[in-house]
């Protein structure tokens, strides 16, 4: 009872702060722009009013496309991984060979305490990077993909150098996609010899560990460090807080002030999906990200004058995920049976029906990308549709018995199929009981068990805990990002000094356990995991190949069996504002901030 | 006189006594419609929890085109996610509810009156001992151990949850009895008792127990409540395994997945196992105000 009554409390109090901030705002908006935009940050559900302001910190009040820049938006498109949208950097030249990037920075961009936006605020940037450890900024010996030099050209130049020992097509992204902020704010928050301990931490030996400690122990220092007021380069600075909201105010130094609406943004604080239905449904929220809905409350929301729906590609499937050391589910007939037995539509109706679209079939790729990737081979694929004869067939095969309708061991040992989800997944929930529900009526004894929270649920995973567990896969859209979550780390596979080394199920975190090759029909006997390490390096031309090899042994081995992908499903309100992203925008896969900062959104 | 002639004279006396008693029972609960209605809720209940999953088919069947239905003749209290019946979902999942709180209850009273009635009759030392450990034992909190127990546990049986919150429920129930064992023993009954040099067991088995009898048999029925608040708030919360007949998980999902306190499509989803546990409290309430009556001659209104 407490809890719900500190909720409708914080809820009132939102209100009461929501009157009053949007009757201060109407004096002194312009014409072009102006109003208070209200949205939540989905990367901070619960806002922590004593966060530090430090976009590194999970709980910190940055809030990226509002007052945390980075070099660049990743776009996320079907297949190319290095296409952004101008961030800190106006323009970039990436090197043919992708071995380095030479950034512009924006001429005219200035700190909101009136400081110009420079090189070094990027060098120092990519310092305090390296602390947290990225895909471009890490210090793991041999990490593919990473930087080695950082060299500033002029004030408003920086070139990053890709270590060409271990190449990775993902190294423009890693850089792009990194944090700035101000070096005259956060200069003291790593020690002034850092790019020594830097460049000493690249070696071998004694000396080059210790380096590397060093840089580690950083790490903390970097997450605690607590700016006294937020000095951004956004479109916005963070003016006040308090549990209900975060109030934001337009910065006048923004490189393209001129050209953002809103004069305010309002980022209600959330803790669940339903706070946010609500929001959505009093018409409170211009923007809300991707939030998974019931059908009904769908409808109402709809009711609401203004709310709009925006839909766009998203790079995630959801799968379910065996744990191939166990049995039955090392031998691939069970997992096709099993296969043929889940109606994917029926699952999708129940758990996501409008967050999600039911997968073609198992390739380990999001339908969208799939057929941008595969063309023609896309429909060659088996693509699994319910079919009890055929489960019957794959069971047989694998030497199940049916004994009294209910299937059981091939030594008659009673077979319980039971698939783990985290609790607070409500799509996953209702997906696996689904899932079951379909089993049971199949004669597979089947069951659900959920975990009391997602990192529990990860942690559990990993340690093999469970036989078969939902997975998100196809996060794209770089190809060896996509396929690392069927055959990689978690498969055995892991890159190491630019060598791919397969490690035994059950150790350094194997807890997939799928055979280290596989007889590819049509394609004869392929190492999955070093054909997906081949992806981080392969130039384009060569990656649809592999990718089809891929897809073909992901649909042919069933490692998981992909049940629907996800769509970008967005709220949008057009009672107060106008210009926002249309169906299918790149857009959608970034926050409002970018939107806003981008100069699309105008009041009415 | 021979104990051949004394024997059938007491075995009558004891038969009148229990008619009396019986008749007495009847006299109370006609005086309030309300403690029938009370009695026939429990009895509804223990039909529910014997014989509910008998009327219904192993695995409830689905229609997954009428997805959260509303209510209907067939489906009283419409459908689910999945479109499953939400009131054969009631029925069923009313054994795990019952079977919690009854073992609950069973290790409340067993535990809490035994301590209780051992410490205050022998007081002393072992009252001491046993008393501290009980006032240790209150100062947990019961809802947090839980969560905590949660994440290493998995309380897959009635009979496993039931024990855990039995185990962590007796603390009051022993501090209750004590303190009526520590009033009763001073009384003439139990001096006279003692100066017939009869045995310890006896007189608590004999003597002080049944004068405390009603005032246990109160004591479970309230933990039979509080068990399936306890339980049904843990599955509320997600922390224990899935089951869709479960009242707890029903809420849950009610809440959580269909939006029932945002919308109202999901709302009897939310309803029917909310109901179940108000029917529950309420027939248990209505029944202890019986004993209360039956056992109490003094609230008798003759």
């Amino acid at each position: 009872m407490k809890r719900v009554a500190a909720v409708v409390s914080l809820l009132s109090l939102a209100a009461v702060t929501a009157t009053a901030c949007s009757s201060t705002s109407k004096g002194g908006s312009s014409a072009s722009g102006g109003g208070v935009f209200t949205t939540i940050d989905g990367f901070k559900p619960g806002l922590d009013v004593n966060g530090p302001i430090n976009p590194w910190n999970p709980k910190g009040n940055m809030f990226q496309g509002y007052n945390a820049m980075k070099l660049g938006w990743v776009k996320n498109t079907l297949t190319d991984p290095n296409q952004f949208y101008p961030g800190i950097a106006a323009t970039w030249e990436i090197a043919p060979d992708n071995s380095s990037v030479t950034l512009h920075l924006q001429p005219n961009n200035k700190w909101s305490d009136g400081k110009p936006v420079t090189a070094e605020d990027v060098k120092l940037s990519i310092a305090l990077a390296y602390t947290q450890g990225s895909t471009a900024f890490s210090t793991a010996p041999g990490a593919a993909g990473a930087a080695s030099d950082v060299e500033i050209v002029d004030d408003h130049t920086v070139k990053i150098t890709q270590d060409m020992s271990n190449p990775s097509v993902t190294f423009v992204r890693g850089v792009m996609d990194s944090f700035v902020v101000p070096a005259h704010i956060w200069k003291d928050a790593i020690p002034a010899n850092f790019w020594d301990t830097l460049k000493a931490s690249r070696g071998e030996g004694a000396e080059a560990d210790k380096a590397r400690a060093e840089i580690t122990a950083l790490s903390d220092k970097v997450l605690a460090f607590a700016p006294a007021k937020d000095v951004s380069s956004g479109p916005y600075t963070l003016e006040r807080m308090n549990p209900g909201e975060a109030l934001l105010v337009k910065n006048k130094n923004f490189y393209n002030a001129a050209n953002v609406g809103p004069d305010q943004v309002k980022l209600l604080n959330y803790t669940g999906n339903e706070q946010i239905w609500n929001y959505l449904i009093s018409g409170k929220l211009d923007n809300a990200p991707f939030t998974a809905v019931p059908a009904d409350v769908m409808k109402r929301i709809g009711q609401t004058p203004g709310n709009a729906v925006v839909k766009g590609f998203s790079p995630v499937s959801v799968a379910m995920a065996f744990n191939q050391s166990k049995k039955p589910y090392d031998n691939v007939h069970v997992r096709r049976g099993l296969a043929y037995l889940i109606n994917r539509d029926e699952v999708t109706k129940i758990a996501s029906p409008e967050g999600g679209t039911p997968a073609l079939t198992t390739t380990g790729i999001h339908q969208k990308p799939a057929e941008a990737w595969l063309g023609s081979e896309l429909s060659q694929l088996e693509p699994y549709k319910l079919d009890v004869a055929k489960a019957e067939k794959e069971f047989k095969e694998a030497g199940l018995k049916k004994t009294g309708g209910k299937w059981t061991l091939p030594d008659g040992k009673p077979w319980k199929f039971t698939i783990n989800v985290p609790a607070p997944f409500s799509d996953w929930v209702s997906a696996a009981k689904a899932v079951t529900s379909q089993l049971n009526e199949a004669g597979v004894s089947a069951e659900v068990l959920t975990s009391a929270d997602y990192p529990l649920y990860l942690s559990e995973l990993a340690a093999g805990k469970y036989d078969v567990g939902f997975w998100l896969v196809a996060l794209g859209p770089a190809p060896y990002n996509i396929y690392q979550r069927l055959y990689g780390a978690s498969n055995g596979w892991s890159i190491l000094g630019g060598k791919i080394k397969h490690s035994a199920p059950g150790k350094d975190g194997n807890w997939m356990g799928s055979p280290e090759t596989i007889n590819v029909e049509g394609v004869g006997k392929v190492n999955p995991g070093e054909l997906t390490g081949k992806l981080n390096t392969a130039p384009e031309s060569e990656q649809k190949a592999i990718i089809s090899q891929l897809a073909k042994a992901a649909n042919q081995d069933l490692p998981v069996i992909q049940l629907w992908d996800y769509v970008n499903t967005q709220f949008i309100n057009t009672s107060r504002f106008t210009g926002f992203p249309e169906n299918d925008s790149e857009a959608l896969r970034l926050t409002s901030g970018v939107w806003l900062q981008l100069g699309m959104i105008k009041k009415k | 006189m021979t104990a051949s002639t004394i024997m059938p004279e007491a075995r009558s006396a004891s038969a009148a006594l229990r008619r009396n008693f019986w008749r007495g029972v009847w006299r109370v609960m006609k005086r309030k419609p309300s403690r029938m209605v009370g009695v026939v809720i429990m009895a509804g209940f223990a039909f529910m929890g014997i014989f509910g999953p008998m009327l219904y088919p192993e695995r409830l069947p689905r229609d997954t085109n009428a997805l959260y239905a509303a209510p209907s003749w067939a489906h009283p209290f419409g459908t689910d996610f999945e479109g499953t019946d939400v009131l054969a979902l009631v029925v069923t999942g009313a054994r795990y509810v019952l079977l919690t709180g009854l073992v609950t209850a069973v290790i409340t009273v067993v535990l809490g009156a035994g301590i209780g009635l051992f410490a205050g009759f022998r007081r002393g030392r072992w009252d001491t001992v046993l008393m501290r450990i009980t006032d240790m034992k209150l100062t947990i909190p019961g809802l947090p151990l839980l969560l905590v127990l949660s994440t290493i546990w998995k309380f897959t049986s009635a009979i496993e949850m039931g024990l855990v919150l039995g185990l962590l429920g007796w603390g009051g129930v022993a501090r209750a009895v004590r303190s009526q064992t520590l009033s009763l023993r001073e009384r003439g009954f139990v001096e006279a008792a003692r100066g017939l040099g009869l045995s310890t067991p006896h007189i608590i088995g004999r003597e002080l127990l049944p004068s405390m009898a009603p005032y246990i048999a109160m004591n479970m029925l309230i933990a039979v409540t509080g068990a399936v608040y306890a339980q049904v708030g843990l599955f509320f919360l997600g922390v224990l395994p899935f089951e869709a007949n479960n009242w707890g998980v029903m809420l849950n999902l009610a809440v959580f997945g269909g939006g029932a306190l945002t919308t109202t499509a999901a709302l009897p989803y939310l309803l029917a196992p909310l109901l179940a546990i108000l029917l529950l409290t309420l027939g248990i309430v209505l029944v202890v105000d019986a004993m209360d009556e039956i056992f109490n001659p003094r609230l008798r209104e003759e």
